[in-house]
């Protein structure tokens, strides 16, 4: 073991930790607002928002993220002939494919807040819309709360497939140290401690808001 | 004032929630709805605000058609204010907040305005003092009372009332009833699903009995307490009034 080329590297590759989660928080805070987008078009009685909504949402969560990144990064230029920077084909993968996910969080949570509720907005004269935001909403993303960090934290984790086009995120760097360096146990083991120690940290802090969630809301 | 002619709701193809439902409510008038569970009540009160979809009839309030694609659904809503068995207050919101939304989001009210008129209500249902607690630190009786607040922040000009005591501790109900007596005699318009005999007697012009989705018998109080026509009625108010 030679953990030196961890500490001579440290500086380099933790360097790819920020644009892992700059690519992390972009694509959490698209996918959710996409996501809350889709659940609200899913769960409408209009059948032309109803089904785009939840065609959307089937397609991208039967197919692997990294067939998303693929078909942005190397098919649209075929078709549109102009390249596509690989950044933004990543966060535009990321966010398209994440909101299917968030959609069906949401619709959950959206679901999980008695009817009654719904009828006593629109009772009172609110509109659809405000209905959703001032009353159904603010609810349901307070008990959505475990699920999205949950979901973020595999976000995290997804971001890694970013390397397969060439973002020298995280990954990646690891990556390029190891094929100067030649040290893949130590290097990989590295790795992973990181991830490990990012994503338990989200973990911890989904269950810590579940108990408190619990103790507000017995039942 | 409400003008309901014979209406028909079904919620699946194999069953009719309203048959053929008629009765007319005039201003000022307290109408008390009963009947056993399952027989259309809730389903009714819900087609005079246009919150169900019945296929068949029509229902007027104050001359405008609710199910007219023309009619201002929300405008019409705003003047009918309605109280839920469950209060159905929005949790996430104070008393404050729960009483000032529809009347800022919908009547466009300012803020200064809307909670000088909540304070006013919660005077008047008598609790003041719970306007900045959240719905959770209330007895079900407070709950209820602040729901009535809720629905008279929009001034209504109609108020419909379901089981709005239903939920409650027996020694809760009485606060919730006396605040509906006292709507009622200042000549609100009131639709009320209840089975307070008490209070269908001394206030209600008119009690309707439904059964299966029908109209099965309506009459005065007295009449109807008193000189059942049908079997059924007889059969309901015995059960109900032991
Ligand atoms: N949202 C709904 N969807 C399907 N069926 C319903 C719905 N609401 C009520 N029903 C049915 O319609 C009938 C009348 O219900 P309801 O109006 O709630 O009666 P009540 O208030 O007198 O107890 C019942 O058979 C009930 O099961
Ligand atoms: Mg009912």
């Amino acid at each position: 073991m030679d953990t030196g080329v961890i500490i001579r590297n440290f500086g380099f590759m933790m360097g790819g930790l920020g644009l892992t989660l700059q690519l992390a928080a972009i694509t959490i805070v698209g996918g959710l607002i996409l996501g809350i987008l889709l659940a609200l078009a899913r769960l409408s009685s209009r059948f032309w928002l109803y089904w785009p909504a939840t065609a959307y949402i089937h397609f991208f969560r039967g197919l692997p993220l990294i067939l998303v990144i693929f078909w942005l990064y190397f098919l649209f230029p075929v078709i549109t002939g102009k390249p596509v920077n690989a950044y933004v084909a990543a966060i535009v993968s990321f966010v398209v494919f994440e909101a299917a996910y968030f959609a069906e969080i949401v619709r959950a949570g959206i679901q999980s807040i008695p009817r009654g509720q719904t009828m006593a907005a629109r009772a009172s004269g609110l509109s659809a819309r405000d209905t959703a935001m001032y009353v159904i909403l603010p609810q349901a993303l307070r008990n959505m709360v475990p699920a999205l960090v949950t979901q973020a934290v595999v976000i995290f984790q997804d971001t890694s497939l970013g390397y397969v086009i060439g973002l020298r995120e995280f990954l990646r760097r690891v990556n390029l140290v190891d094929a100067r360096e030649a040290r893949s146990v130590e290097l990989y083991l590295f790795a992973g401690l990181v991830y490990f120690a990012i994503c338990s940290a989200g973990s911890l802090a989904s269950q810590r808001l579940e108990k408190g969630r619990q103790r507000m809301h017995p039942a | 004032m409400i003008d309901i002619a014979e209406v028909s709701l079904w919620y699946d193809r194999a069953h009719k929630a309203l048959d053929r439902v008629s009765e007319t409510i005039r201003r000022g008038q307290t109408v008390v709805i009963c009947g056993p569970s399952g027989s259309g009540k809730s389903s009714l009160l819900r087609c005079i605000n246009g919150l169900e979809a019945f296929q068949e009839g029509t229902i007027r309030v104050d001359g405008v058609s609710v199910r007219d694609p023309r009619t201002d659904i929300h405008r019409l809503r705003a003047e009918i204010g309605m109280v839920f068995q469950h209060f159905e207050l929005y949790p996430h919101m104070t008393v404050m907040q729960n009483i000032t939304l529809a009347p800022m989001r919908v009547r466009k009210k300012a803020r200064a305005e809307a909670e000088q008129k909540a304070m006013a209500l919660l005077e008047r249902v008598g609790i003041p003092e719970k306007a900045a607690r959240y719905p959770e630190e209330l007895s079900g009786g407070q709950k209820q009372r602040v729901a009535i607040a809720r629905a008279l922040a929009m001034e209504p000009k109609i108020m419909l009332f379901d089981e709005p005591t239903s939920a409650l501790d027996p020694e809760m109900i009485k606060e919730v009833l006396d605040v509906m007596t006292g709507l009622a005699q200042e000549g609100m318009t009131m639709v009320v699903v209840t089975h307070e005999m008490g209070f269908a007697r001394t206030v209600a012009d008119r009690i309707v009995f439904m059964s299966e989705g029908r109209v099965v018998e309506t009459g005065t109080g007295r009449d109807f307490f008193e000189r059942p026509q049908h079997e059924r009625t007889r059969q309901f108010l015995d059960r109900i009034l032991l």
